[in-house]
């Protein structure tokens, strides 16, 4: 009986496994064999030329770079307002905060996670008209307000992730640094910090992708169809998940949907491309904590 | 004076320490004075207190959650016997005079060499190569230094428990301690390494007052200069050289205890 239940468990997470890797290599390859025949100097460029395009010379109409260009600013500057952030609220939260302290800011983060995208962009649409009518007449929807919200929108990853990971860290190791004469903030720098390393890593690649891939936020803050290559700060973008959401809602040919699978394609490469930049940076600082 | 007055000087007075975690008593009613007359071994059933104790002595028990305690206790640091709850005692310089090695060898996931460099880059302020010197020293003290001397920049994790056991050790004499607590360093060795972790804190009585847990008669009565037995979070013995010399005796002993 026993051993039946053994081999029904061992067959179930067999078969469940391979259902992953089912879905998800179906996915990939539908999206591969739609996507990459699209893949080309037209899909990115359109009529324009190619060098000219990208030092912005000359405009880019109804192709990819511009958007290549808004989603890899929107991701960077939201990842360098949250990922500061996060990490240290995650670190004070894990170390530093005092019992009933902690307990009020997890309740409020948890309220921050489960707010969804669409309320984030509607709270930034909002604030702009609240400066419209006080401070900033001119106040508009813009690449920095979409990356502040989509940094709010992160930020609750970043946080449990890394008070997770140092929370996970045993009560022995936590004890390595006080008993070898460490004050508190030595501890949590050059003992734990490092060991959560990879955990915290892995929330920095979580809230990229998310970032990556959000169109509910950003439609409401300042992306538009044909903005052309990002003008500043201030300025409205373009943005591969907008692109891809109204190519496929709005096609005229069976070949503007299939540009719709080539940009999800570029969407994807440019997320893997974002995590091994996390991963190299994480390698580096691991380096470094190991020499002397 | 007399001349065995002059050799037993007393290095710890203890009075009415007291711990307990979330209100459940640990250690209670221990008062106590030792005289530095070599290695102090702590012996007494699982659970009765042993390194709750050591814990006392660099107040280490304050990290725990549900910690209550109270009680003075001195020790003699550079030259003379300090309250070690004194506030003009920083907490982190006691913990540098009391270095402790825990009971499962608990290196830093870093190479060999930064798990001895770390510390003394944050505690002792020396430059890099006072560091060095340093970082051979110890090595050679607990005879590791021709084990590693060619893997030094190897991830210590690597090594084995007995080495790791003895990296830790390094790891805390590098810092210059008076006091050394240490915890069964032998508990995850085999026979040989353990024999030769005793030899080695053997020769490093002199310089270091060292107090160890022990779980074996045989390693407390080969280390020990005096044999401290606890029962229940009490002190119920304090076993001096000629008490615990002949084998059959202490056996007797410590058969009444238990
Ligand atoms: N941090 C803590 N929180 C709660 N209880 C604790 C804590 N540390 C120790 N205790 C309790 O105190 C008692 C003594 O523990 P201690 O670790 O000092 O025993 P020990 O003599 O070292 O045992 P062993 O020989 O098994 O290592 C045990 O009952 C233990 O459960
Ligand atoms: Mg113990």
């Amino acid at each position: 009986m026993n051993k039946l239940l053994n081999f029904g468990i061992y067959c179930w997470s067999w078969i469940a496994t391979l259902g992953v890797f089912l879905v998800v290599g179906l996915l990939l390859f539908y999206l591969l064999s739609q996507g990459l025949p699209t893949i080309g100097k037209e899909l990115f460029f359109g009529d324009a030329p190619a060098w000219k395009a990208i030092l912005g010379q000359v405009r880019v109409w109804d192709a990819l770079w511009p958007a290549c260009v808004g989603t890899l600013f929107l991701v960077l500057i939201a990842a360098l307002l949250a990922v500061p952030l996060g990490i240290s609220s995650g670190i004070y939260l894990a170390c530093f905060a005092p019992k009933s302290v902690k307990r009020i800011l997890s309740l409020l983060v948890e309220l921050l996670a489960g707010t969804p995208s669409i309320v984030m962009g509607l709270f930034g649409f909002a604030m702009i008209l609240f400066l419209r009518n006080t401070f900033f007449p001119n106040a508009n929807t813009s690449l920095l307000l979409s990356s502040v919200c989509l940094a709010l929108l992160i930020l609750p990853y970043l946080i449990f992730t890394t008070q997770a990971a140092l929370e996970s860290l045993s009560d022995e190791y936590l004890l390595i640094g006080p008993s070898l004469g460490f004050n508190q903030i030595q501890t949590v720098f050059h003992v734990l910090i490092p060991a959560a390393g990879r955990g915290i890593l892995s929330g920095v690649v979580l809230s990229i992708g998310r970032a990556a891939e959000d169109t509910a936020v950003i439609m409401l803050t300042g992306v538009i169809a044909n903005a052309g290559l990002p003008q500043g700060l201030l300025g409205k973008f373009e943005a591969l998940p907008f692109r891809i959401f109204y190519l496929a809602a709005e096609y005229r040919t069976s070949a503007e949907l299939d540009s719709a699978y080539g940009t999800a394609l570029v969407l994807l490469s440019l997320t893997g491309i974002l995590y091994g930049g996390a991963f190299a940076l994480h390698k580096t600082l691991e380096l470094r904590w190991n020499q002397h | 004076m007399e001349p065995t007055l002059m050799r037993h000087k007393p290095f710890c007075d203890i009075k009415n320490l007291h711990v307990s975690f979330h209100g459940r008593t640990v250690l209670q009613k221990v008062n106590l004075t030792l005289s530095d007359s070599g290695i102090l071994v702590l012996v007494g059933s699982s659970g009765s207190g042993k390194t709750t104790f050591l814990r006392s002595l660099n107040r280490l028990n304050e990290h725990y959650s549900g910690y209550s305690g109270g009680g003075k206790i001195e020790l003699k640091l550079s030259g003379s016997m300090q309250d070690i709850h004194c506030p003009d005692l920083e907490v982190t310089e006691l913990r540098r005079q009391v270095g402790m090695v825990f009971q499962t060898p608990n290196v830093l996931p870093v190479s060999i060499a930064q798990n001895i460099n770390l510390p003394l880059k944050l505690v002792t302020g020396l430059d890099k190569a006072e560091r060095e010197g340093r970082l051979i020293e110890v090595l050679q003290e607990v005879h590791l230094w021709d084990e590693v001397k060619d893997r030094l920049k190897e991830n210590s994790a690597r090594l084995s428990g007995g080495q790791q056991q003895r990296l830790c050790l390094a790891r805390v004499l590098a810092l210059k301690p008076k006091v050394l607590l240490l915890d069964e360093p032998t508990a995850s060795l085999d026979f040989k390494a353990s024999h030769k972790i005793e030899d080695l804190l053997i020769e490093l009585q002199d310089r270091y007052q060292i107090i160890a847990v022990s779980h074996s008669l045989r390693q407390a009565r080969k280390i020990a200069g005096q044999i401290l037995v606890m029962k229940e979070g009490q002190i119920e013995h304090l076993l001096k050289k000629d008490q615990f010399e002949n084998p059959e005796m202490l056996q007797k002993l410590l058969e009444d205890i238990f």
